[in-house]
């Protein structure tokens, strides 16, 4: 059975309210509110075409809605779903430039988010390609990167768009543990994908279809 | 601005240009080629042409060959330098947008762009520079080095304004070759702009300051503060114009 999601208010990390988005005539989704609280899982799935990632692109201000509002309460990290990754340069410069955008090379850090790089690269299992260039590395370690780089300066909310489109079954496995821990430190993670394997760790799973969003 | 992450960014986007190795040997080829086919089939035989920015009285009798080896010299830094620069801010815009997410300045990332171009700008026209006595020597060899620095200053910012502006790369190239064509490989050639029915065209284009720079000092002894100080102008208006619209294409939404 399906309802209409609830318009929850205070104690979230992120809150959208009434938004609405329009490509020309074609109205993409309307009307859609949700939130998120500390230490929370939430699941957004639907077709395709639905409007998951033009959703996700407004929460993170990459778009801005025709109607409703956004707020995002501490750190965000982002994972959009195309790799948004410098194919020419290695896995560690990669990193240094997002490190560099967090400002976590900023003077009296030292070198910490390198020693946050061993961390990641280590859980993920891809060490030992710290110093290839991502050309040369195949899209599921590229998606690897992709997501570590979202969650290299320990974000408070966790955006995610489709984030373990081509992990392997272990990959996917360590995916969730990661995000199993985040959550435990109190952090909040939004999930976008076009299916759900396994609904056990998401608090809540809302669908994107014909124009608005519903709780699964 | 903060300087640590122009200089990340500068030192980074300059990694991926230097692995980008065909076509940093295509940066050394392709003017030597020109200069090649330049060598081969110009004439030696002095001819007159008038000098636009000293004087409508200023003629000069040189030698087409060596007329054409600083036309083509220039030619080949604003063209190059016009294309690295499209790459640079063409290229990786969903990266680019995500790194602006996360903190990265749209200032900074540009600056830093346009500081790595700085460097091709000194490799390319210092390696044409560099070739040019080889076929001949000219009256004021720096400020002729000068006048090829300034053509890849001008069409270096020209080309970060197309990058900026348009996404696709085909039309990139064709906005490049639309002006570059015309300018800096066709109407800013002494011999034909003396002949000229509309030299006023001629004069508000982007090569003309650093075409006049180059040839004045290559064959006359004539001041050049004027072109030195309109490539300096003219390179900086567009280089402004390709950070306003480079900030509005990565801006974030309220």
């Amino acid at each position: 059975m399906e309802d209409r999601a609830p318009v929850r208010t205070g104690g979230h990390v992120l809150e959208v309210q009434g938004a609405a988005k329009s490509f020309g005539r074609r109205s993409i989704f309307r009307d859609v509110s949700f939130g998120l609280g500390p230490g929370e899982v939430v699941g957004i799935t639907g077709e395709n075409g639905a409007g998951k990632t033009t959703l996700l692109r407004i929460v993170v201000r990459l778009l801005a809605p025709d109607a409703g509002s956004v707020s995002v309460r501490g750190r965000l990290g982002y994972c959009p779903q195309d790799m948004a990754v410098f194919e020419t340069l290695t896995v560690r410069e990669n990193f240094a430039f997002f490190a560099a955008a967090y400002g976590l090379d900023g003077p009296g850090r030292g070198r910490l988010w390198a020693v946050e790089m061993g961390r990641l690269l280590e859980f993920f299992h891809f060490s030992k390609y710290e110093n290839a260039v991502v050309s040369t590395l195949s899209g599921g370690t590229k998606q690897k990167l992709n997501f570590c780089l979202s969650v290299l300066h320990g974000p408070d909310v966790l955006v995610l768009d489709e984030p373990y489109s081509g992990f392997d079954w272990e990959t996917y496995l360590h995916f969730w543990q990661f995000a199993g821990d985040f959550k435990k430190r109190g952090g909040s993670v939004l999930v976008v994908a076009h299916f759900v394997y396994d609904c056990s760790p998401f608090d809540r799973i809302y669908k994107l279809g014909e124009g608005g969003l519903t709780c699964v | 601005m903060r300087l640590r992450n122009v200089r990340t960014g500068w030192r980074l986007t300059l990694s991926e240009l230097g692995r980008s190795r065909i076509a940093l040997i295509l940066c050394f080829v392709v003017p030597s080629v020109f200069y090649a086919v330049v060598f081969l089939i110009t004439s030696d035989r002095p001819i007159v042409f008038k000098l636009a920015s000293v004087s409508e009285d200023a003629v000069v009798t040189v030698s087409p060959r060596n007329e054409g080896l600083v036309f083509i010299g220039l030619a080949a830094v604003g063209v190059l330098t016009s294309f690295l620069a499209l790459h640079l801010t063409q290229k990786n815009p969903g990266v680019n947008r995500r790194l602006v997410l996360c903190g990265f300045g749209t200032s900074e990332l540009l600056t830093s762009k346009f500081l790595a171009l700085v460097v091709m700008i000194g490799l390319v026209g210092c390696y044409v520079g560099a070739i040019t006595p080889v076929f001949f020597r000219p009256e004021r060899f720096l400020l002729v080095l000068a006048g090829f620095m300034a053509a890849g200053y001008v069409y270096g910012s020209y080309g970060l304004l197309v990058g900026a502006l348009v996404r696709r790369e085909l039309e990139g190239i064709l906005f490049i070759v639309l002006l570059a064509n015309i300018d800096i490989g066709w109407l800013q050639n002494p011999i034909y702009y003396a002949e000229a029915q509309n030299k006023a065209l001629i004069r508000h284009l982007p090569a003309y300051f650093p075409s006049q720079l180059s040839m004045v000092s290559a064959f006359t002894d004539k001041a050049v503060l004027k072109p030195a100080l309109g490539s300096l102008a003219y390179g900086t208006v567009l280089l402004t114009a390709a950070l306003i619209v480079y900030s509005r294409r990565m801006r974030l939404r309220k």
